[in-house]
């Protein structure tokens, strides 16, 4: 086993690799930037090291910077959580050159299997579905149009030097052919100087159900079921589930053995995700692999009863995984929120600040992954994520009670957070259903709201005696002393916010 | 003490008068003039419990702008307090801006007062400009001791939240 783990990461992730260590007996060395000296993972560090100033691309992105401190505490092992460099195969190099074992998948299957295209290639040839389509510009519109017939209606053109939506035409059917064609070929070449356009078939309300893998380095490659990741907002996940309510036997074992085929093709070890759409017919389409641990990986671990941190410390010291892993079925449900420092009233703008106080969920059932604390001031420079909040239930529906009770206990006060979006979320008849798709959020919030109600009779006299009660109070109260942070400049925020990668 | 709240949550504005009396160790307590059986204490430096006819409720307390924000659950209000006895608003905490202001329009409404005319020498806290929304008047007061430079506001009129209403220098 590994001497001593760097932790190439911030915030909730590296608390949470932090404490695989501590489990497992490894000091844990962790990094921060300028702005994050006060931050929980470095309190809660064995020994921690500075690395530069706020960007990441000066501190957290820095492999040289890793490298140097990796070298200097003597560490014989680096865990790159996700996002910053969990996908760059720099730093797996890197690590190879130090004499460092990196905790991932080696430089090579990141690039077989990280980017789109190569990954779609790989599935392809170890016949892992893709969406329908030519991966190639067709010139022919005759042509496309007989192949857009044996695909079935409805398809999509898109402009091949597309994206943001341009140069893309969603075909209804095969009368509307010709008209899309000249409209996707023309607002291509306007847009983008190049007229061509590629064929797809267009999946209708598609959801998005990942599969979690573990490869060891003996060979063994093993499925640990589903997360249902269709609630997103523009693309981005926001509350994931195990298992999904789509899923049968049948199709939990079609989909874990095709990800399983692509793993071992690709010579793939450690953990990784492989992402599929499924259509409302039960045809699931390779999307793409996701080489490293996801956000939600807490879900799987609450379903499987495994520990994934542990186990990709034991995969990349050279362990093997247990044979008896051949048949794991989930057991009851699990769901998780990821709660961010946005305003849900304000287009989900960034509010990062100092949180003047806090009072965490708890009880049966009630997981909280966070890197938050009363008194911290949440930095406006990264992802503004603050807690991943997870309930376990026997049922899907107990799941959902005790992640309502939970969001009721959970308050954080001092700055704004999205969670009065998944109190919505959570009381959507659609939703309770598991009605749901990938574009089914994004409706959702251009709908009118529901008129509100308070919660509970009385509420507003108690919330006016309170505030009476408060202001009554003498101002040499601690607490009331407390002025909220200084509101940034929003021309600055909006600048960051563009800059930042948003997470995984 | 007397005090009007005037609070603000998903289901809209409302304003209440509360008034609260110390009787030994608890208060007692008045809403809008009727008495009211509630019991009110500092749970946490950050959070008031209240228990109201044996309904418990916590607020957690933090300041905002123009108030405080009380958190319950996911369910939030806004409050701005005002004691009815004194000029002077507490909303600034007895401190006075300074240099020249700008009267805004705290929210969507109709003029429907003048207090004040262009010229007009005015203390810190008086008020300026009556402005109706929701049914409810508002009375909007001056930030500074000064003169109105410019009233650009009219009986009748409608402004929207911050439209500028007046000058004061």
């Amino acid at each position: 086993m590994f001497r001593k783990i760097l932790i190439a990461n911030r915030g909730e992730i590296a608390v949470r690799i932090l404490r695989a260590c501590r489990e497992m007996g490894i000091p844990a060395v962790c990094i921060f930037s300028e702005v994050d000296r006060a931050s929980l993972h470095v309190r809660l560090a064995d020994e921690a090291y500075f690395i530069g100033p706020a960007p990441s691309r000066e501190s957290y992105l820095r492999i040289d910077k890793l490298i140097d401190v990796a070298r200097r505490s003597g560490c014989d092992a680096v865990h790159p959580g996700y996002g910053f460099l969990a996908e760059n195969p720099a730093l797996p190099r890197a690590c190879a050159d130090a004499g460092i074992t990196f905790i991932g998948p080696s430089a090579e299957a990141m690039e077989t299997m990280g980017s789109k295209t190569a990954g779609k290639q790989l599935a392809r040839r170890c016949e892992v579905p893709t969406v329908p389509g030519t991966d190639d510009p067709i010139e022919n519109p005759d042509e496309v149009q007989s192949l857009a017939g044996a695909m079935g209606y409805p398809v999509v053109l898109k402009a091949v030097a597309g994206g943001g939506g341009k140069g893309m035409r969603v075909v209804p059917n095969d009368e509307a052919f010709a008209s899309s064609w000249r409209e996707a070929s023309s607002e291509a070449l306007n847009a983008f100087g190049d007229s061509r356009v590629f064929l797809e078939k267009y999946l209708v309300a598609p959801r998005h159900v990942e599969i979690q893998i573990l490869a060891d380095s003996h060979g063994r490659v093993v499925s640990l079921g589903e997360r249902e990741c269709s609630v997103q907002r523009r693309h981005q996940k926001v509350i994931e589930e195990a298992p999904s309510t789509i899923m049968t036997p049948e199709l939990r074992r079609k989909m874990g053995e095709a990800a399983v085929r692509l793993a071992r093709a690709g010579g793939y070890v450690n953990a990784g995700t492989v992402e599929f759409l499924v259509d409302s017919n039960l045809n699931f389409y390779f999307l793409e692999v996701n080489t490293r641990l996801q956000v939600e990986h807490p879900v799987t671990e609450q379903v499987t009863g495994l520990d994934l941190v542990k186990l990709q410390i034991a995969i990349a010291a050279g362990h093997r995984l247990p044979f008896a892993w051949e048949t794991i079925t989930p057991r009851g449900h699990a769901m998780e929120v990821r709660l961010y420092a946005e305003d849900p009233d304000n287009n989900f703008f960034p509010c990062p600040g100092k949180i003047l106080a806090r009072r965490i969920a708890t009880g049966p059932g009630i997981r909280l992954d966070e890197g938050v604390y009363s008194g911290w001031t949440v930095p406006i420079e990264y992802d503004p994520l603050l807690s991943k909040l997870i309930a376990w239930g026997n049922s899907r529906e107990e799941a959902i009670s005790r992640l309502r009770r939970a969001l009721d206990e959970y308050t954080i006060s001092g700055i704004r957070t999205n969670i009065s979006l998944f109190r919505r979320i959570l009381s959507e008849p659609e939703f309770l259903s598991g009605e749901i798709h990938t574009k089914w959020l994004d409706e959702l919030l251009t709908r009118p709201r529901p008129p509100a109600v308070h919660p509970r009779p009385g509420i507003e006299t108690a919330a006016a005696i309170a505030a009476a009660y408060w202001e009554s109070m003498p101002s040499g109260n601690s607490a009331k002393a407390q002025s909220p942070a200084e509101p940034s400049s929003r021309w600055k925020l909006d600048g960051r916010r563009a800059q930042l990668d948003q997470q995984p | 003490m007397k005090f009007e709240v005037y609070l603000d949550s998903p289901t809209g504005k409302s304003k209440h008068v509360v008034e609260l009396e110390k009787n030994s160790s608890t208060y007692n307590v008045s809403l809008d003039g009727q008495p009211v059986d509630a019991d009110v204490i500092l749970a946490t430096p950050n959070a008031v419990s209240v228990i109201l006819g044996g309904a418990a409720f916590e607020f957690h307390v933090a300041p905002a702008p123009g108030g405080y924000t009380l958190q319950t659950g996911s369910y939030e209000f806004h409050a701005e307090l005002r004691d009815p006895r004194g000029w002077r608003g507490r909303r600034q905490g007895g401190l006075e801006a300074e240099g020249r202001q700008e009267i805004i329009a705290p929210m969507p409404g109709k003029v429907i007062r003048l207090l004040v005319k262009a010229g007009d020498q005015v203390e810190s806290g008086q008020g300026l400009i009556v402005v109706e929304a929701m049914k409810m008047q508002n009375e909007i007061r001056s930030p500074k001791k000064g003169r109105i430079e410019r009233l650009q506001a009219k009986e009748g009129q409608l402004v929207n939240a911050g439209d500028i209403l007046a000058w004061v220098e």
